[in-house]
């Protein structure tokens, strides 16, 4: 029924892009994706613009994005602080209304209450009343979800257990660290063991263990088949997690899709490391190698993928080079990643940032 | 929908109670009416009267000020803390937190009214007074008029600062206790301007007079809590009138808070 509510949606003639400016910037991303009346999350032209109170100035915090999110998914929603990520997870939470666009949930267009039964989240850097111990906050929430008093406290046990707080379980949450009320704040986003899992800012706050914890949580929610829609600004381990993701910066979809659509597959050149006799230059072996030198005396050449390695090396030994390593480099997440926030600070500028 | 205005009702309650604030609140009462037992004792006869006079007062007065102030923080509080996004990003619509939150409310100022009764009535007992019917008509009322404050309080603060909503709760408050005067001022031959104003306070300003009527006229009879009362058919009156003030508060509160974004 609400797959039919979708598809009239999305049929719509009224449909109006007329405002958005450039044509350039047109969502074309729901290419990328599920169908609308298959998808989890949908998001379609949506924009918000805050006022700034007193002076009235207008903050453009997204100009219209569009994507879907399917069933099953792991997606990594990424973006440089001031992104507008937040801000569209809380458009899509009914925390507040977007300025233009529409979104929805499970096919129910937000605010819904009955697609907030079927989700479970945790804000950015979560707040939570702070005279509560985890278990009675655990209980309030499952309290809110409809459960009863016996599946509050058993689903509390086991999460606590999960997210490694069984041992504070009764301790009011004023006293726990930072670290302690993230962990706490995913409990309390499963304790409906919700379809759909939203976290915003999941990793941040968090020790190394304690970012591995989360990331471990995540990996097991999609081995339970459930859809999890996370935003991040650290890059570190996302992209072992995630199937898909956005990249949004200042407002806009900048990329989308599976990392491996993303990332150039092919090796973007290759890195030589090589260890030198006195006064040789790593260029002087040809092709195009730019050569940095190590603390430990090494060089490192870094070739272009069309320079002809076999014949560097064969120059560099011949010089009497000791090769340490040769090492394929492929782009990264975070190339990428600076590629598409920077190219909004210099227009055209973007292709040449990271080579 | 009951279970989860319910549930918001209990945790605002169990906040309430886990306040240092309230219990100093009770000490202020309980030592209020000891020391009008003391008085009372001076003055001779009138032990009784002093007894009834400030417990009552106390009832009014301090029930009053702890609705305003729990009832501005009420929502606040909330966003302030930024609780509100764990909260209302759950199954819930945003009037049943409204609702659970007020609810919440009645069950803290309730128990509040409940001591400082318990510790007026205590005094008239070690002292072997007479404890009435009167009395307890006098604390429905006034615990009527608490709830009444309290809705008014979180009116306000749905849409302003905790200041400026505590400012204003507080002279709707000593306004809505003069409303026989404003009366008074329609009534007589001042000048036109006064009679224009006084009637415009009159419809908007909530009679809180209804609920704190010993010591005037009703009907045209001297009511007091020390001679003859008013019957428990005036008391539902005055009940249906503060229920009534409640909802249209309450339902402009909500009006507010749901077109509001928490960001
Ligand atoms: N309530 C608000 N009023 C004005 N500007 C805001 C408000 N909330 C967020 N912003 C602005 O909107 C932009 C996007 O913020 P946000 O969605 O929090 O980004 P992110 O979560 O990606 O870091 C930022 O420039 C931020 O300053
Ligand atoms: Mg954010």
């Amino acid at each position: 029924m609400s797959a039919q509510d979708n598809r009239a949606e999305t049929s719509d003639p009224a449909d109006n892009r007329a405002e958005t400016s450039d044509p350039a910037d047109a969502p074309d991303t729901l290419a990328s994706g599920p169908a609308p009346d298959q998808a989890v999350i949908w998001l379609d032209d949506l924009a918000k613009t805050y006022r700034a109170p007193f002076t009235g100035k207008r903050i453009e915090a997204l100009r219209g994005i569009s994507f879907a999110v399917g069933h099953g998914e792991v997606f990594g929603f990424l973006g440089p602080n001031g992104a507008g990520k937040t801000t569209s997870i809380r458009i899509l939470m009914g925390l507040i209304s977007a300025t233009r666009g529409r979104a929805a949930i499970f096919g129910q267009p937000v605010p819904s209450r009955r697609a907030r039964q079927r989700l479970g989240f945790l804000p950015e850097a979560p707040y939570f009343y702070e005279y509560l111990t985890a278990t009675e906050m655990l209980d309030l929430t499952g309290r809110l979800f409809g459960m009863n008093r016996q599946a509050c406290r058993k689903r509390a046990g086991e999460l606590l257990e999960r997210v490694g707080l069984e041992h504070a379980r009764n301790i009011p949450l004023k006293r726990y660290s930072k670290g302690m009320l993230q962990r706490a704040g995913i409990a309390q986003a499963l304790i409906s063991d919700p379809d759909l899992v939203v976290l915003d800012e999941p990793l941040s706050g968090l020790d190394p263990a304690g970012r591995r914890d989360v990331l471990d949580i995540i990996r097991s929610l999609r081995d339970e088949d459930k859809t999890v829609f996370f935003s991040s600004h650290i890059l570190t381990d996302v992209e072992h997690v995630s199937d898909r993701v956005a990249i949004l910066a200042s407002g806009r979809i900048r990329a989308i899709g599976a990392l491996s659509e993303l990332l150039d597959d092919r090796a973007q050149g290759v890195e030589v490391r090589l260890r030198l006799p006195d006064r040789a230059e790593p260029a002087e072996f040809g092709g195009s190698a730019i050569g940095a030198v190590e603390d430990n005396g090494e060089v490192v050449a870094t070739l272009a993928p069309d320079d002809i390695l076999e014949d560097y090396l064969a120059r560099a030994l011949e010089a009497g080079a000791r090769v340490v390593s040769v090492i394929p480099r492929r782009q990264t997440l975070e190339e990428l990643f600076i590629r598409c926030t920077r190219s909004d600070a210099e227009p055209g500028h973007g292709e040449v940032e990271v080579r | 929908m009951l279970g989860r205005i319910y549930a918001f009702a209990l945790n605002t309650f169990r906040e309430a109670i886990r306040k240092r604030f309230l219990i100093a609140i009770a000490i202020l009462v309980v030592g209020t009416n000891m020391f009008a037992a003391v008085l009372g004792q001076m003055s001779l006869h009138e032990e009784a009267r002093v007894a009834r006079d400030v417990g009552l007062w106390s009832i009014s007065f301090f029930g009053s000020m702890t609705a305003i102030i729990l009832g501005v923080l009420l929502l606040y509080s909330e966003i302030q803390k930024r609780t509100i996004h764990t909260m209302l990003s759950k199954p819930v619509e945003r009037y049943e937190f409204v609702l659970g939150k007020y609810l919440g409310m009645a069950f803290t100022l309730g128990l509040l009214v409940a001591v400082f009764t318990l510790a007026m009535a205590s005094i008239l007992f070690l002292r072997e007074l007479e404890i009435t019917d009167t009395m307890f008509k006098a604390v429905v009322l006034s615990y009527i008029e608490v709830m009444v404050v309290a809705a008014i309080a979180i009116l306000f603060s749905s849409f302003s600062s905790p200041v400026l909503s505590g400012v204003l709760t507080g002279s709707l408050w000593f306004i809505g206790h003069r409303t026989p005067e404003l009366v008074r001022i329609i009534d007589s031959a001042e000048l036109g301007l006064f009679r224009v104003v006084a009637r415009g306070t009159l419809f908007v300003v909530p009679d809180l007079h209804a609920f704190a009527i010993s010591g005037s006229t009703v009907d045209g009879e001297h009511v007091s809590v020390h001679s003859s009362f008013v019957g428990w058919d005036y008391v539902m009156t005055a009940v249906g009138h503060g229920l009534f003030y409640i909802g249209l508060f309450l339902v402009l509160a909500i009006a507010i808070f749901s077109r509001r974004d928490f960001s």
